[in-house]
């Protein structure tokens, strides 16, 4: 199958969302490229999809999806893989993208089973069905986009318990297995390789968890790696009268990258080299300044390792 | 069935069976830290964006209800009805329907007809541009209306109501019918038809009368529109005078008439 491969390396972006479109097309700011969620923009037409062809006459796009549900047991939705394959061709974005987990799924209501979607990047088990179920998918989408596709590692808030003696992977052996077998690159997305770490910390399966991010890292080969996602992330510690098990750090993209991350990131930059990297923030979303600011941080990061 | 599919299928019982206690007893089965924070998290991931999508399809319902009750109201649907696709703009179709079938909203029968304008709101934002041929304006003066068929904006949809529900959602999103207004139609009971339609980005609505419901109710069943005048003519004789120059100067004007074809 002829895949075109992703794009040229290095570069730094930001996640394009509604506070900032009008004042990002007017000023825009020295960027490589901009990113939106891909089912933002599934719509036949409207302003959301005027505006992002606005955005596609400036710069190059990243369409990262939320909603392909690429790890489901019951295959892809048909109609979301029409409407991506559809944008895809719309928008000639630089790189294409989602997530290794699953939303969609049988559910038991009242009115009987029904195969629903949970709107939600739920994980999945680390198992050898798991893989071959994602692989399944991912080479289908890339079948049908005619491109390299990129999957990104999760934060996730949930461990599946291994059910049958084969041994189970390892989450970046697991992803270096999707890339092998279907070709597909693999987004790195580091605030959630952080996250994982400190929830493993805090349930205390480790210690140190920037090491452990670094010892993740370096099981990834680096030709494998499209992208890297940065973000911030939020510590909700249990407040008095609540089970001390209520210690969790959530991956919810709504504050500055923190100090760890950044020395992880640093970490990627020196083995995968200046990979194309994306600011993401998501809620609370502040001034497009402050975006920025994080760009040229993470920019000034690439320099150093160039 | 295949053991992800089991493990699957426990997760979205977790988060949409409601109580949910026999789900989280289920899925320890599958999982290790059952009793964390965890599954609780994904839980309130979906209450904020059940949330967060009806309010951005139905603005004027959540005003009405106040931040309380639109939240219990998007967290009930959201366990009913959950989402069937991965876009979650196409969630929410089935509000209307719930709503008129609340047993906690039967005191305000209108809130029903109200979710069925902002949904046909909500699908005019998001319908397939259309482009304005305004020199196919022309064959309206070279032929026989009943030759003649048109195209309507992105949208465009008719919603009717025993309700002054036009009224309703004017005086509330752009405070366009004054409140005391509002309250003598309430009062009169006055019933009203609402015209959806986009005119370019931006999605309209405005009341019609009998004349222009029968008009707009036949061009959307793709008559011709010598057939939807006939039927204008009727609906004017119901009501006001109908003037098919005027309506048709006004709806170009509009944006509501996009083109005509022989």
């Amino acid at each position: 199958m002829p895949i075109a491969q992703c794009a040229s390396r290095g570069g730094v972006g930001i996640g394009w969302r509604q506070p900032h479109y009008a004042e990002l097309l007017v000023r825009q700011p020295e960027l490589n490229f901009l990113e939106v969620h891909s089912e933002n923009f599934f719509a036949h037409g409207g302003a959301a999809l005027a505006v992002l062809e606005r955005g596609r006459a400036a710069y190059d796009i990243s369409l990262h999806g939320v909603g392909l549900s690429l790890g489901s047991a019951v295959g892809l939705d048909a109609w979301h893989l029409d409407q991506l394959a559809r944008l895809v061709d719309r928008i000639d974005p630089l790189r294409v993208s989602d997530h290794a987990s699953f939303a969609r799924g049988q559910w038991l209501g009242a009115s009987g089973s029904r195969t629903i979607h949970a709107a939600d990047l739920l994980p999945i088990p680390f198992s050898a069905e798991a893989l071959d179920v994602l692989c399944a998918n991912v080479q289908r989408v890339q079948e049908r986009l005619q491109r390299r596709f990129m999957v990104e590692n999760l934060s996730a808030y949930v461990q599946w318990r291994p059910q049958t003696d084969e041994p189970q992977h390892s989450e970046n052996e697991f992803l270096s297995s999707l890339a092998k077998r279907t070709g597909c690159a693999l987004l790195v997305d580091v605030n959630n390789l952080y996250v994982n770490a400190r929830n493993a910390q805090i349930r205390g399966e480790l210690t140190d968890p920037v090491a452990h991010c670094l010892i993740w890292l370096d099981g990834i080969t680096p030709t494998d790696v499209g992208e890297i996602h940065l973000a911030g992330h939020c510590h909700m510690r249990p407040t008095d009268g609540e089970n001390p098990q209520d210690d969790i750090v959530i991956d919810d993209h709504g504050s500055r990258v923190c100090a760890e991350v950044w020395q992880i990131y640093k970490h990627a930059m020196q083995r995968f080299g200046t990979v194309p990297t994306l600011i993401e923030w998501d809620t609370d979303i502040p001034a497009l300044d402050v975006l920025l600011d994080e760009a040229r941080h993470a920019r000034l990061v690439q320099g150093a390792n160039a | 069935m295949s053991m992800l599919a089991k493990q699957q299928q426990a997760m979205l019982a977790v988060l949409f069976d409601w109580p949910s206690h026999s789900a989280i007893k289920k899925i320890a089965n599958y999982t290790v830290n059952t009793g964390s924070r965890g599954l609780k998290i994904y839980q309130s991931n979906g209450h904020v964006l059940a949330q967060r999508a009806l309010q951005a399809a139905y603005p004027v319902l959540a005003q009405l209800l106040g931040a309380e009750s639109f939240d219990a109201l998007a967290r009930a649907h959201w366990h009913t009805e959950p989402p069937t696709c991965g876009d979650v703009a196409e969630w929410g179709v089935g509000l209307p329907a719930f709503v008129r079938g609340s047993a906690q909203l039967q005191d305000e029968p209108y809130l029903g007809d109200l979710a069925a304008l902002e949904w046909a709101l909500h699908c005019a934002s998001i319908a397939a541009d259309a482009e304005v041929d305004a020199a196919s304006f022309a064959l309206l003066a070279a032929h026989d209306p009943a030759e003649l068929h048109v195209q309507l904006a992105p949208g465009c949809a008719v919603v009717a109501s025993v309700w002054p529900v036009a009224s309703l959602w004017a005086a509330h999103a752009d405070q366009s019918v004054p409140f005391d207004a509002l309250r003598q139609r309430f009062q009169a009971q006055s019933a009203e038809v609402a015209l959806v339609w986009r005119a370019g980005l931006r999605p309209q609505v405005r009341h019609l009368d009998p004349a222009e419901h029968a008009l707009l109710t036949a061009l959307l069943a793709n008559q011709t529109l010598g057939a939807a005048l006939d039927a204008a003519s009727h609906g004017a004789a119901l009501a006001t005078q109908w003037d098919t120059h005027s309506w048709l100067a006004q709806a170009v004007q509009s944006g509501l008439l996009l083109s005509v074809r022989a």
